[in-house]
């Protein structure tokens, strides 16, 4: 095959240029739109879905059409738990961080649990458990924002923690690097490639499939009440819809990313980049000053060309 | 009279396969025709020309003394040919009546389905099978509903309806019980009354003694011969079936029976399509499972494997209980499985060579981390071993040919060396220079103490390369072959139910 043909499909590389394309362009339209404090809070929010996206793109490589839309709720759900954990106490952090990500390891356990024991398709088990937290939110809130954010958490969101740049981008390099280290160097990490590949053929060599499936969807909604704690350090305060705008955006950053949706293939880096390229196009769009439907049109587009620049990912012959 | 059916010179290739060279065929009208030969004589390709779903490269057909044109189903069955499906041709949520004339719907005056009709002549249909239906087999009855043996005589009513001149029954029996064989001969018969022909392929060679009139014999793509039933005996078909090659081939290798104890002791294992099955293995041997597709050999190899667990029953191998539940408690226990259908069961595509070779391997080290370098080498020199060419341990799977990959799917398995080695016609689709590699490697493990046990679709290869082979029949051991009795007539005879 061709090297240039290659490269030219490398999902990092394209969304890497995609990036500073979107860069160049925000200046152009903008001018100051690429300045360093602009950038940081860009990757800021990038970070915020990025981490979010780390639990999407896990269950997305395991295959088996997986996929968590409960991410959102779960995000409301450690938003919640972490403000009313907190309330304004920077003693309460840890905790918050600790009540938060295991609540959404629970629920993403019971989503495992559901897809792999009772079959149950990964789109329908966690829109359902999706329905059920955004509910049982409700009633607990009874719809009333509570609790706030300690201001150390929102100094470590958004406020510089060394050369300008905050201590939540510090901890998304620490996630990518461990995220890039555990699939590539552990036996887990290729277990997940083997289970999203070929199920079968992984349980034949040995692999216990369920369980690492299991343990996918709890990762994700480990990552979702993580997501959840930052989103509050960011917004200051919780209200129990918050997480909603990361579902769809978590599954594009992945796509974007390079991880083929049927499992098996793709890359924490490449979704990390992905999220900086959604959020930077969604930035571009605003900064155009569009009606809502013209920056709808635009975004799809850019989504649908970045796709077909993919080039249609040959299953390869077996 | 002219014959109802004769099919000459018929030639067909697939690629670089020659399924049929010069195949011929005669059916006289009103005759039950047995179609006969090995796995892979070319008998399915055959009927599926005649019946339009496959064209042919060369030859003609003459139904009726006339060249028929036959580029599809619906042409064939127009001519009078039908096809009978195992049960893949019912749509289980349409009813019985609406399944039996799916497509040729009768239509009243309005140019609606007329459901009268179709209730008076399915009714019609039933009431000839209606000593076996069983309860609920009624024109309105869901198909999904129906059991399977219910099925498999909805699909016969279903060909029926289509009052043909010609049927193909392509091994119409196989999942029928006695009483069922009973009442299908019974409509054969019936059939073969009202002046229609039969062409009947079935493994079971009581069966066809019990009902053809005469018999057609295929070899290697080629008609070898044709008897009438009446003045001919098994010996001769199995003769025929065999050929006089197979008989030098046999000679080629001495077949001494081994020395040493039972250290693989399989005792009364039965699964759903399976058993009771007992047998032993020693350390060294080479344990073939013959016998015709679907019997029960790839059931009793994934049994021992724990990917589809025995019910019941009881493995040991060395004296230590080896019965698994599950792929990794026999892994577990140094048994190794590789399977012909590479894709299934095998291959994790899109993953590098080195994935698809190490994986198992961290799995029985229990290593949670990959090492470095060392661990690369240690794959690409078993890799080399066995004259595997590859670019590069990461290289995708798919950049290698069907030989290459079954050699690294072999590899997972290789180091340390497997104490049971379980071969599920581990040579399907490779090349020949992969094939007798692969041969070689089972030999050298076997000489290493290993035990190995091997299923082929192909009898040669069973005999060339097994100390000793087990034929089974509907699930059960019929025949243990060894020393002089590992023949390729032996072998044939055991397959098709006439074992001695």
């Amino acid at each position: 095959m061709n090297r240039f043909a290659d490269h030219a499909k490398n999902p990092l590389l394209i969304s890497s240029i995609a990036i500073l394309a979107l860069l160049v362009i925000g200046e152009l339209v903008s001018p100051g739109f690429a300045r360093g404090d602009q950038i940081v809070r860009l990757l800021t929010v990038s970070a915020i879905l990025g981490i979010a996206a780390a639990g999407q793109n896990l269950v997305i490589l395991g295959g088996r059409e997986g996929i968590d839309l409960s991410i959102g709720a779960v995000i409301s759900l450690g938003a919640v738990i972490a403000g009313n954990v907190m309330n304004g106490s920077n003693a309460a952090i840890p905790l918050a961080f600790a009540a938060a990500c295991c609540a959404g390891f629970l629920i993403g356990v019971v989503n495992g649990l559901g897809v792999t024991y009772l079959r149950i398709p990964p789109l329908v088990m966690t829109l359902g458990m999706m329905g059920v937290i955004q509910g049982g939110l409700v009633v607990l809130s009874r719809g009333v924002p509570s609790g706030n954010a300690a201001p150390a958490l929102m100094a470590f969101v958004s406020r510089s923690a060394f050369l300008g740049i905050p201590g939540i981008l510090f901890v998304w390099a620490a996630i990518i690097a461990l995220m890039a280290l555990v699939l590539k160097r552990t036996r887990f990490g290729w277990s997940i490639y083997a289970i999203g590949s070929n199920e079968n053929a992984a349980v034949l060599t040995g692999l216990p499939a369920r369980r690492i499936r299991v343990l996918l969807y709890g990762l994700a909604g480990l990552f979702g009440g993580f997501t959840g704690v930052c989103v509050i350090g960011y917004t200051g305060n919780s209200f129990i819809s918050v997480g909603d705008q990361y579902v769809l955006p978590s599954v594009i950053a992945v796509v974007i990313g390079g991880t083929s949706l049927s499992g098996g293939a793709g890359s924490y880096t490449g979704t990390a980049l992905g999220a900086i390229a959604l959020i930077l196009l969604q930035s571009v769009l605003t900064t155009l000053n569009l009606e809502f439907w013209g920056r709808q049109v635009i975004f799809g587009v850019t989504l649908l060309l970045l796709m077909l620049l993919y080039g249609r990912q040959a299953r390869l012959r077996v | 009279m002219q014959p109802i059916l004769r099919a000459r010179d018929i030639s067909k290739s697939f690629g670089a396969v020659r399924a049929l060279e010069k195949a011929r065929l005669t059916v006289e009208r009103g005759e039950i025709h047995a179609l006969l030969g090995a796995n892979g004589c070319g008998k399915s390709t055959l009927c599926k020309i005649i019946a339009g779903t496959v064209a042919l490269d060369s030859g003609e057909v003459l139904i009726d003394g006339e060249a028929a044109a036959l580029g599809s189903p619906r042409l064939a069955e127009e001519q009078g040919v039908a096809l009978f499906y195992q049960e893949l041709s019912l749509v289980p949520q349409l009813s019985l009546g609406e399944n039996i004339f799916l497509g040729r719907e009768p239509r009243n005056a309005l140019g609606f389905t007329d459901r009268a009709a179709i209730q008076c002549e399915t009714e019609a249909l039933i009431a000839r099978v209606a000593a076996v239906a069983g309860t609920g087999f009624t024109p309105d009855a869901r198909v999904s509903d129906l059991s399977p043996d219910q099925r498999q005589l909805a699909e016969i009513l279903k060909v029926l309806a289509r009052k043909p001149k010609i049927i193909i029954f392509d091994e119409a029996t196989a999942t029928l019980d006695r009483r069922q064989v009973e009442v299908f001969f019974d409509i054969l018969r019936e059939l073969k009354a009202e002046g229609v022909s039969s062409i009947f392929i079935s493994h079971r060679m009581d069966e066809v003694f019990a009902i053809a009139d005469r018999i057609t014999v295929m070899r290697n793509g080629e008609t070898v011969a044709e008897f009438s039933a009446a003045e001919t005996d098994r010996y001769a078909v199995v003769y025929a079936m065999v050929g006089e090659t197979g008989a030098i081939a046999a000679s080629v290798r001495d077949h001494e029976p081994l020395e040493g104890d039972a250290r693989l002791v399989v005792d009364g294992v039965r699964s759903t399509r399976l058993g009771p099955v007992s047998f032993v293995a020693k350390r060294g041997e080479i344990l073939g499972l013959g016998g015709l597709q679907g019997q029960g050999q790839k059931a009793l190899l994934s049994g021992l494997f724990g990917a589809e667990p025995f019910h019941v029953g009881r493995v040991t191998l060395d004296d230590v209980d080896v019965t698994a539940r599950r792929p990794a408690d026999a892994i577990a226990h140094r048994i190794a499985y590789v399977s012909g259908d590479r894709g299934r069961d095998s291959a994790l595509p899109g993953r590098s060579i080195l994935e698809n070779t190490a994986i198992a391997s961290l799995v029985r080290e229990k290593r949670h981390v990959i090492p470095g370098a060392q661990f690369r080498e240690r794959f690409a020199d078993v890799l080399t071993g066995l004259n595997t060419r590859y670019a590069g341990l990461d290289a995708p799977i798919g950049s290698l040919s069907g030989g290459n990959q079954q050699k690294v799917f072999i590899s997972r398995w290789l180091s340390p060396a497997p104490g049971l080695l379980l071969l599920d016609d581990p040579t399907k689709g490779i090349d020949l220079g992969a094939k007798g590699d692969f041969y070689l490697l089972a030999r050298k493990l076997a000489d290493e103490g290993a035990t190995v046990i091997i299923y082929s679709s192909e009898d040669s290869e069973l005999l060339s390369l097994c100390d000793r082979v087990l034929v089974l029949n509907g699930g059960v051991i019929t025949a243990d072959l060894q020393g002089d009795r590992l023949t390729p007539f032996e072998l044939t005879r055991a397959s098709y139910g006439d074992a001695a």
